[in-house]
């Protein structure tokens, strides 16, 4: 049978790394082909190739339905009839599913130029339905669900259902939905392969990807590694492939049991539920570092702002014995809680503010003298952070904003550590930092617990995890399903435990 | 990739330490406070924009004071442009607070009306003291605040809609309040000298101005509030998260907006004896051309008190210059529409729009 997208010897090179090498790919009609591999295997580069986002390296060749097709431009994408749903969806929360699908290619208009909404209406409903959604078409899609949002991005990405569109990539979509919306998402999947549309699907979930795929391709490293059909695969050589050695025969002997320490923990999350994550329970004791590992879409990512109430949240978090009232942060600082958040533009950076305010902003008592705020003995104590942290440049005075993201990421865990926290929560704490930077936060955090304080650190890297916690906490589809010590993993099995929902697969 | 390769050390300051001495600046700015704008600014364009109004003021005195010599540079176009622009940089000191906060408050001009009205009904109507109607009249201002504060935080609209709200209601108030009319007789004597006598020859209005501005620069520099002011106005989610409770701080910025337009109107009161319908109205644009024109000075983007009286005084020093030569009575509005959006633009290209919009 002919493919309707077919690489070969795609290869991308980023100034000292590279991505993809001579990658071959072919999608046939009518299949769901999913898209595996570890974070920096190469996959989302081979979407963003794919999509006119990166330019290939030279020699890559492609055809669409047997037609030339030009890698790394998105316009020739377009027009050869690959659309792309990304993580985020691109929708207008305030307007309904209607507007939401007419804003990229224009309203239906009569002969005077009104828009004609009848026809709007019946269009837009027609191209629901064929995806198995009935909802009301006005409802702003902030109130609709994760699944009906997701539904209205890939109903305007294949809008027509016309001859022109050929491929439907989807990066993600179930990155941030709860079990139940996942599986209206796959009836959604499988209704758009069944009209005949290809389907490329990236997922981290393994399970849902097996479940739901016709054929599975494992990117490792910028290699292709394997393509292969799902149904010859189980979890167990599906990890394999991903990770690239056999499984071993991790038993739950690896596992300990909950409340090893003595003494009442400093930090008690009891029952915590948001989106994903549910009922999870969680103690960090003084002077103990406690990891959470998960793939993206676990909930890990959610972790952190559910205990430290940024984000709406079941169950109760507990500092000291008495608990933290929900959606107050300013009640956790107060109560000797200090987060360093992962989306540090959005969350943490004050960009135009100095490196002095914002090494500071947590507490500012401290330097008032007999006439207010003494900005000396501010500077000195941002200087003794900036030297600590080794912050370059090291001006106190210099804008956030003109740093690199490493620097930055170091002036916002110095904010939290000045804090003297007694529980710190970390997530992503190394995330864009370089080697050096790396381990003088991962020192300064030990430091922190050997001094006391209780540390949680939610990571996607397992090495950094596993050089740095005293425990680990394995998070599968928003529960803690198993709990380790370090000593008796390396970086790859707990990769691979974060992958595996069932223990007893027989892979080694 | 290293951080060495992103990072961008500003280059040494070639131009920065002749700023210290540059003349002008020392009189608006804080004595031996912001050594932000010198220390930071780095290269020379950026110093000579953080300053730049200075020399804009400077080269207009120059330029009227060639032009116009006889009626231009005399101590009583000295005198009025200080005394008249008090109740306009009143009107823009009001603003600094919701602006650092990243707030808007377009109910200020209906605030100081309101106190415009209350001050005549209390005081000729209900015949009550001076310093009780005061006590009152502040009061009401800071209900009016509340209120903002309320709508605001609690049911969460955007201030911009909600002070335009607010505003309209305080309009409304005002005719309702004073039956339409107006009251031009029954003032306290003693009162209106409050506003009328003069120290060193200036009216005490400008006085009162500079208490406000001395106060308000305190507290936005010297204290946490304003730092926390600020820090909300930079990134409200950030600042959340650090600990700061950013809905207390737009409501204290609301409550103190509409207190010190509040007082304002009692000023007003002071030097103009009579109650006028509406009268807050036209201070509206020039406080918020002021502000966002004074952003761009000192603090580098970030709104200020030093900033916005050098703006204030600026735009008035172009205007009285153009009218001493002849220019008709909307120059004034014209001015300050320019400035408005010359400002604004000016913080866009430099990537500050933030606390812009």
């Amino acid at each position: 049978m002919e493919s309707v997208l077919e690489i070969h010897g795609l290869s991308k090179t980023f100034p000292g790394q590279k991505a993809l090498d001579a990658v071959d790919f072919d999608l046939r009609p009518g299949e769901v082909h999913a898209l595996i591999g570890q974070n920096g295997s190469g996959k989302s580069t081979l979407i963003k190739v794919l999509a006119g986002y990166h330019q290939p390296d030279p020699g890559a060749t492609a055809t669409v339905a047997g037609e030339p097709f030009t890698l790394g431009s998105a316009a020739s994408a377009f027009a050869a009839g690959l659309r792309f749903v990304h993580q985020d969806l691109g929708l207008v929360p305030a307007l309904g599913a209607l507007d939401n699908l007419a804003l990229g290619r224009g309203y239906s208009k009569g002969a005077t130029g009104t828009i004609s909404w009848r026809e709007e209406a019946e269009r837009g409903r027609r191209t629901l339905r064929q995806l198995g959604y009935d909802f009301n078409l006005k409802t702003p899609v902030s109130r609709l669900s994760a699944s009906e949002r997701t539904g209205i991005a890939i109903a305007r990405a294949l809008e027509d259902w016309s001859d022109t569109v050929k491929v439907l990539v989807l990066d993600e979509p179930t990155a941030s939905l709860p079990a139940a919306e996942a599986e209206r998402l796959f009836e959604v999947v499988r209704n758009v392969r069944d009209s005949g549309v290809a389907v490329i699907y990236v997922s981290h979930r393994f399970a849902e990807v097996l479940d739901l795929s016709d054929r599975i391709t494992v990117l490792r490293d910028g290699v292709r590694v394997a393509t292969t059909a799902a149904s010859e695969l189980d979890e167990g050589g599906l990890i394999e492939l991903t990770i690239g050695r056999a499984l071993k025969a991790l038993e739950a002997a690896h596992e300990i049991p909950h409340q090893t320490r003595a003494g009442d923990p400093v930090l008690a999350v009891r029952g915590l539920s948001g989106r994903v994550v549910d009922g999870l329970d969680i103690d960090v004791h003084a002077g103990e570092i406690v990891g959470v590992a998960g793939v993206t879409g676990s909930g890990r990512e959610e972790i952190a702002d559910l205990v430290f109430g940024a984000a709406p949240r079941g169950g109760e978090v507990i500092v000291h014995g008495e608990p933290v009232p929900a959606e107050r942060p300013d009640a956790c600082v107060r109560r000797e809680m200090a987060l360093v958040p992962s989306e540090r533009l959005s969350k943490a950076a004050l960009r135009d503010m100095t490196l002095r305010e914002n090494v500071t902003i947590g507490r500012i008592a401290p330097f008032y003298n007999l006439i207010g705020l003494s900005k000396r003995a501010e500077r000195a104590a941002a200087d003794e952070w900036l030297d600590k942290l080794d912050v370059v440049p090291r001006d106190s005075e210099a804008r956030l904003i003109t740093l690199s993201g490493g620097n930055q990421q170091k002036v916002m865990m110095a904010r939290a550590l000045r804090l003297e926290p007694r529980v710190l929560v970390l997530d992503e704490p190394t995330q864009g930092v370089d080697v050096g930077a790396k381990a003088s936060i991962h020192e300064i955090v030990e430091e922190a617990a050997q001094g006391g304080a209780g540390v949680l650190v939610m990571s996607t890297e397992s090495e950094e995890l596993i050089g740095l916690c005293d425990r680990i906490v394995v998070l599968i589809n928003g529960k803690a399903l198993r709990e380790f010590r370090p000593s008796e993993l390396t970086a790859d099995e707990l990769t691979e435990l974060t992958m595996r929902e069932d223990l007893s697969v027989a892979g080694g | 990739m290293s951080s060495e390769q992103e990072t961008t050390s500003p280059p040494a300051a070639s131009g920065t330490p002749a700023l210290a001495g540059s003349g002008g600046n020392g009189a608006v700015s804080p004595p031996g406070g912001r050594p932000d704008g010198s220390r930071t600014g780095g290269r020379l364009s950026a110093a000579v924009t953080n300053f730049s109004l200075v020399f804009i003021w400077i080269a207009l005195i120059v330029l009227f004071g060639l032009l116009e010599p006889d009626t231009f540079l005399t101590m009583d176009t000295l005198r009025t442009v200080l005394a008249d622009q008090a109740i306009t940089a009143i009107m823009a000191l009001a603003l600094i607070l919701p602006i650092a906060a990243n707030q808007f408050d377009l109910s200020i001009a209906g605030a100081m009306g309101l106190a415009i009205v209350l001050v005549g009904e209390f005081m000729v109507k209900a015949e009550l003291a001076p310093a009780l109607t005061v006590i009152l009249v502040l009061a009401a201002g800071v209900v009016v605040g509340l209120v903002n504060a309320f709508v605001v935080v609690g049911l969460k609209v955007n201030s911009f809609i909600a002070t335009l709200g607010t505003g309209s209601i305080l309009l409304a108030m005002q005719q309702w309040i004073s039956g339409g009319e107006v009251i031009t007789s029954g003032i306290s004597e003693a009162f209106k000298n409050l506003g009328r006598t003069t120290i060193f020859t200036i009216p005490t209005p400008f006085f009162y101005m500079l208490a406000i501005a001395a106060v308000l620069w305190y507290v936005l520099d010297y204290r946490q509030v304003g730092r926390y002011l600020y820090a909300t106005g930079s990134n409200a989610d950030a600042a959340r998260l650090a600990g700061v409770r950013v809905n207390r701080l737009a409501s204290i910025a609301l409550v103190v907006s509409a207190t010190v337009a509040t007082i304002a109107g009692i000023i007003f009161m002071m030097r103009i004896g009579s109650t006028s319908l509406d009268a807050g109205t036209p201070y509206l644009l020039p406080a918020f051309a002021a502000a966002f024109l004074g952003a761009t000075q000192f603090k580098e983007g970030n709104v200020n008190v030093p900033g916005t009286l050098v703006a204030v005084y600026v735009l008035a020093t172009g205007v009285k210059g153009v009218q001493l030569m002849g220019a008709p009575f909307w120059v004034d509005d014209l001015f300050n529409g320019v400035a408005l959006i010359v400002a604004v633009a000016l913080a866009v290209r430099s990537g500050r729009q933030r606390s812009m919009v």
